[in-house]
C-alpha cells in the first residue's frame, strides 16, 4: 500500500464519520427548524402588538369577520381539551386492561393474534377514522341518542379513543413485562391469585410505565388532526354537553390555512396555533420521557 | 341420675353417618358426649367409599327429631390424612386428619363452659380431601375468575368493534371494487377510478424514503456506533422522542414555511415528499438504533482486532448482520407515509391534478382524496368513498404485513 492509498483511506474514513455525524445531529436540527420556521412566521403578529391575553383568554373565534374579527383560542383549547379528555376517559381503562390481559393472563396463540392485530390498528391512517366517524359512527350516534347532527365531541371522543388504544396497549404492556419475574414468583409464594398480584405487586413497581403510556396516549390524541376534523363537526365554541360539535386547534389549522390569505394576521394567528400546539406536545412528550427515564434510573 | 332413666327412652346421643344417596343411617348410640367421641373415634378409617358426613346428634328424652340446620360443622379426612383444622367456624382449608384426630380435637373442645350441644342439636362432621380449597381460596378463585374474564372483555371491547368497523367497510365497499375502480382513471372524481391518486401515493413514499432513508439509517448508526453516553446524545434522543410527538399539523405548518415558502419549492411533490420524510424520520432512527443494538458487541470486536476501521466493521460487520431490523423500520415508515393527510394538505396535494406528475408540480394522493371526496366533493356516490377507504387500508395493512412476515422470516434465519 503507498503512502497515498493509505492517505486517501483515512480521508474517506474522516468524510464517512462527518456523514454520519450530521445525519446523527439531524433530529436536533429538525426540531429547532420546526420550532423556527413556524415562530418565524408569527413574528410580525408581535411586531403589529397582537393581544397575546386575548388571544389565550377569549371564546370568540371569528377570523373571517369583516368588521371585527377575533382571534380567541379558548374555545379551541376547550375544545382539544373536552375531546382529549373524553378519549382518555375510554381508551385509559379499556387500554389498561387490555394491556394487564396481554401481559398477564393470555397465552400462546391468543396473545399472538391480539398482538399483531393491536399493531395493525395502530397503522389505519387517520384520514380512514375520520371517514369512519364521518360515514359510519356519525348516522350510529344520530339514531341512538337524536342528536341533530352526528359529528360531535361524542363522535370525535370515540374515534380519538380507538385510535389512541394500541399506543397505551402496546406501551402499557412493556411497562408491565419489565417488571421483574422475581416480583412475581415472591407474590405467588405468599399465595396471591393473579389478580391480588396485579392489583398489589404489578400496578405498583409498574406505575411509571403506565403514567408513560397514558401520556404518550395523550399526545398522540391532542396532536390527532384529520380524524377530529372529519368527526367533531368544526364548531368554534365552548361545548356544553356530549353531543355538541367541537372545533379542536389542530382541526382549526386544517381547515382554515387553505383559505387564509397569506401572510395576513389570520394565517400568522394559525401558525401561532401551531406553536401553542408545538408547545403542548412538547411539554407532554417531554414528561413521559423523564417518566420512563425515571423507571430506568430506579432499576439500576 | 341415670339409673332413673328408663330402657325404653330413646338414647342421649347418636352417632349418624350421612351417605352420598342423601340419606342419614344411625350408627350407635351413646349415653355421653365422651361416649360418643370414642364412638367415633372407633369407626373404621374407610379407604372404600367414605360417608359424606358423620352427624352427632344429641336428641331429646322423648323424640330424635332434630334441628335443620347443625350448630356446627367442622371438617375431617375420614382417610386419615390431612392437617390440622383449627378454626371453630370451620373455614379453616385444611382437615382433621383421621376420626380419632376429631374426636380428640372435639373432646378438647369446651363450647364456652356450655354442654356440648344442647337437646335436639347436632354437629356435622364432613369428609374433605386434604389441599382442598377452602372458602378464603374458593373466594379468591372466583376473584381471579372474574379479574380474568373482565380483563378479557376490556380486550374484546376494544378489538370486536375495531374488526366489525373494518368488515363494515369492506362489506359497502364490495360494489366499487373492481379492476377499473383501481387501475383506471376516471375524468371526474365522481365516478371512481383511483389510479391517479394511488399513483401519487407511490410517487410520495419513494421520494420520501429516499430522502428520509439514509438519513434515518445513518443518524441510527451514529446514536448506535458513534456516540457516547454524554448529555448530548441524550439531548439528540430527546429530540428523536420529540419529533415523533409533534403532530402532524404542525409538520405541515413547518413544510409550507420551510419548503413552499423559504425553499421556493411551491406547492409541490418535492415539497410535501420533504414534509413526510422528516415527519417520518423518528421512526426509521429508532428501530434501526434497535437493531443495531442486537447485533453482539463480540462481533465488533472481533472484527476491530483484526484491524479493520470503525467504518470498515459497520460496513460489512454491523449493517448486514442488523439489516432485517432496518428494513422493518423502513417498511414502518412507508405504510405510515401512505397514510398521512394532514403533512400533504397545504404542502403539495391537490384535489384534482392530471398525469404526469412532476416533482415541481401538485399531486393527487390516495389519503387526500379520500378527505376530499368525503368532505369537500359533493355527490360521490356512497360505495365509491368506501371503497377508497378500503384500497386505503389494504394497501397499509398489505405493507405491514410484508414487514411482520420479513421480519419473522429473517430471524428465523438469524445465526447467533
Amino acid at each position: 500500500m503507498t503512502d497515498g492509498w493509505r492517505l486517501f483511506k483515512r480521508a474517506a474514513e474522516w468524510l464517512i464519520e462527518a456523514v454520519v455525524r450530521l445525519c446523527g445531529w439531524s433530529a436536533i436540527l429538525f426540531i429547532f427548524a420546526i420550532f423556527f420556521f413556524i415562530f418565524h412566521k408569527t413574528w410580525p403578529l408581535f411586531a403589529e402588538g397582537f393581544d397575546l391575553r386575548e388571544f389565550l383568554t377569549s371564546a370568540r373565534w371569528q377570523p373571517t369577520s369583516t368588521v371585527h374579527p377575533c382571534y380567541g383560542i379558548l374555545a379551541l383549547l376547550v375544545g382539544t381539551l373536552a375531546v382529549t379528555g373524553l378519549a382518555m376517559a375510554l381508551a385509559v381503562p379499556l387500554g389498561l386492561g387490555a394491556a394487564v390481559y396481554l401481559s398477564e393472563f393470555a397465552g400462546g396463540k391468543t396473545k399472538e393474534i391480539l398482538k399483531i392485530v393491536i399493531e395493525l390498528l395502530a397503522t389505519v391512517p387517520s384520514v380512514v377514522w375520520g371517514f369512519i366517524g364521518y360515514m359510519v359512527l356519525g348516522p350510529i350516534i344520530i339514531a341512538v341518542t337524536g342528536a341533530p347532527v352526528g359529528v360531535n365531541l361524542l363522535n370525535g371522543g370515540i374515534i380519538l379513543a380507538l385510535m389512541s388504544v394500541p399506543v397505551i396497549v402496546s406501551v402499557g404492556e412493556d411497562a408491565l413485562k419489565a417488571v421483574p419475574d422475581s416480583y412475581r414468583e415472591a407474590a405467588l409464594a405468599l399465595g396471591a391469585s393473579r389478580w391480588e398480584i396485579v392489583y398489589r405487586v404489578l400496578f405498583p413497581a409498574a406505575k411509571s410505565g403506565l403514567l408513560a403510556a397514558v401520556l404518550l396516549g395523550v399526545g398522540r390524541a391532542i396532536g390527532e388532526t384529520m380524524a377530529v376534523l372529519m368527526a367533531t363537526g368544526h364548531a368554534a365554541q365552548i361545548p356544553h354537553s356530549l353531543l355538541d360539535p367541537i372545533c379542536t386547534l389542530t382541526a382549526t389549522i386544517a381547515a382554515e390555512l387553505g383559505e387564509a390569505p397569506r401572510d395576513g394576521t389570520h394565517y400568522r394567528v394559525l401558525f401561532l396555533i401551531g406553536v401553542v400546539l408545538f408547545v403542548i406536545t412538547f411539554i407532554v412528550n417531554l414528561t413521559a420521557d423523564l417518566v420512563v427515564k425515571g423507571i430506568r434510573t430506579e432499576k439500576e | 341420675m341415670r339409673d332413673d332413666v328408663p330402657n325404653n327412652t330413646p338414647p342421649k346421643y347418636l352417632l349418624a353417618a350421612e351417605t352420598a344417596e342423601g340419606a342419614v343411617i344411625t350408627l350407635g348410640s351413646a349415653d355421653s358426649w365422651e361416649e360418643l367421641l370414642d364412638l367415633l373415634a372407633g369407626q373404621p378409617e374407610n379407604d372404600g367409599v367414605p360417608p359424606m358426613a358423620y352427624r352427632l346428634i344429641r336428641t331429646a328424652e322423648t323424640e330424635a327429631a332434630v334441628k335443620k340446620k347443625p350448630r356446627r360443622e367442622y371438617f375431617a379426612n375420614f382417610r386419615g390424612a390431612g392437617g390440622a383444622g383449627r378454626e371453630d367456624d370451620g373455614t379453616e382449608s385444611a382437615p382433621w386428619w383421621g376420626l380419632d384426630h376429631a374426636a380428640a380435637n372435639l373432646a378438647a373442645r369446651r363450647f364456652d363452659d356450655l354442654p356440648p350441644l344442647a337437646v335436639r342439636e347436632w354437629i356435622r362432621i364432613r369428609h374433605k380431601e386434604p389441599f382442598t380449597p377452602g372458602a378464603l381460596e374458593r373466594r379468591k378463585r372466583i376473584k381471579e375468575a372474574v379479574a380474568e374474564y373482565v380483563f378479557l372483555a376490556m380486550t374484546a371491547a376494544l378489538v370486536i368493534p375495531i374488526v366489525a368497523i373494518l368488515a363494515y367497510l369492506v362489506v359497502k365497499a364490495w360494489p366499487a371494487l373492481s379492476f377499473s375502480f383501481i387501475f383506471q382513471n376516471s375524468e371526474d372524481s365522481q365516478a371512481g377510478g383511483i389510479w391517479a391518486p394511488l399513483v401519487g401515493t407511490f410517487f410520495l413514499v419513494w421520494i420520501s424514503l429516499i430522502i428520509s432513508a439514509p438519513i434515518g439509517v445513518l443518524a441510527g448508526v451514529y446514536l448506535n456506533e458513534y456516540a457516547r453516553d454524554n448529555w448530548f446524545t441524550r439531548l439528540i434522543n430527546l429530540a428523536v422522542v420529540n419529533l415523533a410527538g409533534v403532530p402532524s399539523i404542525v409538520h405541515a405548518l413547518f413544510g409550507v414555511g420551510a419548503f413552499v415558502l423559504a425553499a421556493g419549492m411551491g406547492q409541490s411533490l418535492l415539497a410535501a415528499s420533504c414534509t413526510v420524510a422528516i415527519m417520518t424520520l423518528p421512526v426509521i432512527i429508532a428501530s434501526t438504533r434497535e437493531a443495531l443494538a442486537a447485533v453482539p458487541m463480540a462481533f465488533r470486536e472481533a472484527c476491530w482486532n483484526l484491524g479493520a476501521t470503525r467504518w470498515q466493521t459497520i460496513r460489512t460487520l454491523v449493517l448486514p448482520n442488523s439489516i432485517s431490523g432496518i428494513l422493518t423500520g423502513v417498511i414502518l415508515q412507508v405504510s405510515r407515509a401512505a397514510g398521512e393527510t394532514a403533512p400533504i394538505l397545504f404542502t403539495g396535494a391537490a384535489l384534482f391534478t392530471s398525469f404526469p406528475y412532476h416533482l415541481d408540480q401538485p399531486f393527487m394522493a390516495l389519503s387526500m382524496h379520500l378527505y376530499a371526496i368525503c368532505t369537500q366533493l359533493q355527490g360521490v356516490s356512497d360505495s365509491v368513498q368506501y371503497g377508497t377507504a378500503v384500497v386505503l387500508i389494504g394497501l397499509v395493512l398489505a405493507v405491514n404485513g410484508l414487514s411482520i412476515g420479513l421480519r419473522v422470516y429473517l430471524r428465523s434465519r438469524k445465526k447467533w
